[in-house]
């Protein structure tokens, strides 16, 4: 059995649920990983949790509220910065995977709802702002979706909710947001060697639906979560589609395999939800010079 | 139509700058916070075609109220929207905050309102109406123990919002009162909501719908606004209701989710 050659990973929402079982998982395997973390606090508990797991664990933790585009931007830059010094340019694998659930519309400082931004701008300006060390390593961009994208559609004529908010549409519409992303980063940027993939969980045992939320929401989370798998169930897809020694193929995938998704991602869809999505990030995004 | 936003950077101030930008309104956005105001135009004005400009300033400082209306009479707008949202409260019991902290309660949520309706008026078009939102809460209905500075500042905009509304009638100058329960608009406020349980829940109201409902009434000239079926039975049950009792009743609730969030 060959070695898997090391691997530098950026995670977010890396401080709990899935995103620290795959950080665990990945410094097990002797890869290199920055993990962003909402405030300080989470990050020194994970931090001290992932190095009392493993040996030699080579993680650095960086804080932002992703939802608020201003944050993303500054760390960002800040991983541009280290990736340049330590890790010689070269990004294999983002995996964007912070989330949230909220129970009642809830704004950012730019006025964008809160699982809008958070599930699905965030990953698609942390993405772009990471995309030149993830060229110069023919990387791969991975990001946490859900089974909850099917069945559902676009709104259109009003992304975030304003009109009268359905917390659980509003989940389902950020997750089927993640597939199109997904979709229309590898229409841009397969030709310089990326690949992006969605990933199906399945049903965790995490606390997404318990932070900051109340009443019905964190009442059916609650209940619900305890017929979830541990998140070292997933952590393993997420270990296979760093490792693959090729670009594995599919979009989405669940338990290794590719996974059939819903028709609604497709090109037309991809392209209308990117354009706006670069207008509301204020950016130019894999447009041909 | 020009609409002028005190605490736009918060969570119900945002709430009316968006739904505002939505209906194609022009924004004029005033907050302590500049940062925030600055990251609001520009999320606005990404997705709206709208204008926007903000000015940050201490709305309980008179020479700073002097500057923002220097500000906007400079520009030669005119008004036709004022929305007074900013506000504070610091709960507790009244001998356990310092006094400091009860007089900025009445400072901002009295003093400042009053200066900044004042001033907001002189740039009015004539023979065009001109309508004023000003942000009560369902604390408004009631006498509230361990509240109560807050809710009996909430009960002067309330009353103070009907007998302006009846003066400047004629004018063509419409006061509405909006008297909501329990917003999710920060962490804490989403606590604070969790700790009472039931109540906390089904007293709470829906930000994005409280915004867009607000504008409709103003619009239609209605002078208050309870949201929420429950609220409003509290509040007319709250009138024939001895006050004594009422008083006590809130004073009991509020003690128990008091000392739940300290163990919290």
């Amino acid at each position: 059995m060959g070695m898997v050659p090391m691997k530098n990973v950026v995670i977010t929402g890396a401080t709990s649920g899935i995103g620290l079982a795959v950080c665990e998982s990945l410094l097990l395997s002797g890869h290199r990983v920055i993990g962003i973390g909402r405030s300080a606090e989470s990050s020194e508990k994970a931090l001290s949790y992932l190095i009392s797991k493993t040996n030699d664990a080579d993680i650095t933790f960086f804080n932002a509220d992703l939802m608020q585009m201003e944050e993303v931007r500054i760390v960002s830059a800040k991983i541009m910065e280290y990736i340049d010094t330590n890790w010689d340019g070269k990004l294999d694998v983002l995996i964007n995977n912070a989330g949230c659930v909220r129970s009642r519309y809830c704004t950012t400082k730019e006025g964008y709802e809160q699982q809008f931004a958070l599930n699905h701008l965030a990953a698609f300006l942390m993405t772009y702002s990471l995309i030149n060390p993830l060229i110069k390593s023919k990387g791969r961009v991975i990001i946490t979706s859900s089974e909850s994208h099917k069945g559902m559609k676009i709104r259109w004529d009003d992304l975030m909710f304003t009109r009268f908010y359905r917390p659980l549409m509003a989940y389902k519409q950020s997750k089927l947001a993640n597939m199109l992303f997904s979709f229309g980063l590898n229409d841009r940027y397969s030709v310089y060697g990326i690949r992006a993939y969605c990933i199906d969980p399945g049903l965790v045992n995490t606390e997404i639906g318990l932070k900051q939320t109340f009443g019905i929401v964190s009442l059916a989370w609650s209940l619900r979560r305890k017929k979830g798998v541990q998140p070292d169930v997933p952590a393993k897809t997420y270990l296979y589609l760093v490792e693959s020694d090729k670009h594995p193929v599919g979009l989405y995938i669940h338990k290794n395999k590719p996974k059939e998704y819903s028709s609604y991602v497709n090109r037309e869809n991809a392209d209308r939800l990117w354009k706006i999505s670069e207008k509301l990030c204020s950016i130019e995004f894999g447009r041909f010079q | 139509m020009n609409v002028v936003i005190t605490g736009a950077a918060g969570g119900l101030g945002r709430a009316f700058a968006v739904e505002c930008a939505k209906r194609g309104y022009n924004l004029i956005l005033t907050d302590i916070f500049e940062d925030g105001l600055k990251i609001l135009k520009e999320g606005l004005i990404r997705r709206y075609d709208i204008n926007v400009i903000y000015y940050a300033c201490d709305i309980t400082d008179e020479q700073q109220i002097e500057k923002l209306k220097e500000y906007i009479s400079i520009r030669n707008i005119y008004i036709d929207m004022l929305f007074n949202v900013a506000g504070i409260d610091h709960e507790g019991a009244f001998t356990q905050r310092s006094f400091a902290q009860i007089n900025d309660i009445v400072k901002v949520n009295i003093e400042a309102t009053l200066r900044i309706t004042y001033m907001m008026l002189n740039f009015k078009r004539t023979d065009e109406p001109f309508r004023i939102i000003n942000v009560s809460s369902l604390a408004s209905q009631f006498p509230m123990p361990l509240k109560a500075v807050y809710a009996a500042s909430k009960r002067f905009i309330l009353d103070f919002s009907y007998a302006l509304n009846e003066e400047l009638n004629e004018k063509s100058v419409y006061v509405l009162s909006l008297c909501p329960g329990g917003l999710a608009t920060t962490k804490s406020a989403i606590e604070g909501m969790a700790v009472q349980g039931f109540f906390g829940n089904a007293t709470s109201n829906r930000l994005e719908v409280v915004a867009r409902r607000t504008i409709d009434k103003s619009l239609r000239k209605r002078r208050v606004y309870i949201p929420g079926t429950l609220n409003r039975i509290f509040s007319v049950a709250g009138r024939f209701l001895p006050v004594t009792m009422v008083t006590r009743v809130i004073y009991m609730r509020w003690k128990r989710a008091l000392s739940l969030r300290c163990s919290m």
